[in-house]
């Protein structure tokens, strides 16, 4: 990560908006709170320290820009704000359509689309657009009884 | 080279995420 991809200008710009940005040493007694066993591990945290979001392993710059929008987007929708949730999320979707955080991010749009309206329109649509844009998404598969609304 | 502008002190970090109303990117790191 140190080598390739956090010199890239677009993940230090993604990184510093989007969130606060802290290095620690995996042999740091924080690695215990945190349960970190292997790294890189990267982590998304609210400010009273709760984890919404993990990353285990090396992703390139393609990768972690949507990766982290992604970890952003998760905090968001946990803490019920669902609308910087979809903020995030849709950029995921729209921008980085081939990323590997791009079916999460549909996912999770359409179940934030479903919690801001009650209906379960936005959950199926959302199943629809996993079937036919990554149909063979883990992603798709959990979205599947959706498809009966 | 220019790289992230990281933090080291968990507490501070807190304190900014707080200010800046942003979540906090924890990167564990092995130091070699």
């Amino acid at each position: 990560m140190d080598a390739v991809t956090y010199p890239t200008q677009s993940v230090i710009e993604h990184i510093e908006k989007h969130s606060i940005p802290v290095r620690i040493p995996f042999d740091a007694p924080l690695a215990r709170e945190f349960v970190v066993k292997w790294t890189p591990n990267l982590l998304f945290v609210d400010t009273e320290r709760a984890l919404h979001h993990r990353i285990i392993g090396f992703l390139p710059p393609e990768e972690l820009n949507p990766a982290i929008l992604l970890g952003v987007g998760k905090v968001f929708f946990d803490h019920g704000d669902l609308d910087r949730a979809l903020g995030t999320l849709n950029h995921v979707v729209e921008k980085h359509p081939a990323s590997h955080a791009a079916p999460e991010a549909v996912y999770f749009r359409g179940v934030s689309q479903y919690k801001k309206t009650h209906s379960g329109e936005p959950l199926k649509r959302a199943y629809e657009k996993l079937k036919a844009a990554y149909p063979e998404s883990e992603w798709t598969k959990r979205a599947a009884p959706y498809r009966l609304l | 080279m220019k790289t992230v502008a990281w933090m080291e002190d968990l507490d501070k970090a807190l304190g900014e995420a707080r200010n800046q109303d942003k979540p906090l990117f924890l990167d564990f790191f092995n130091p070699g």
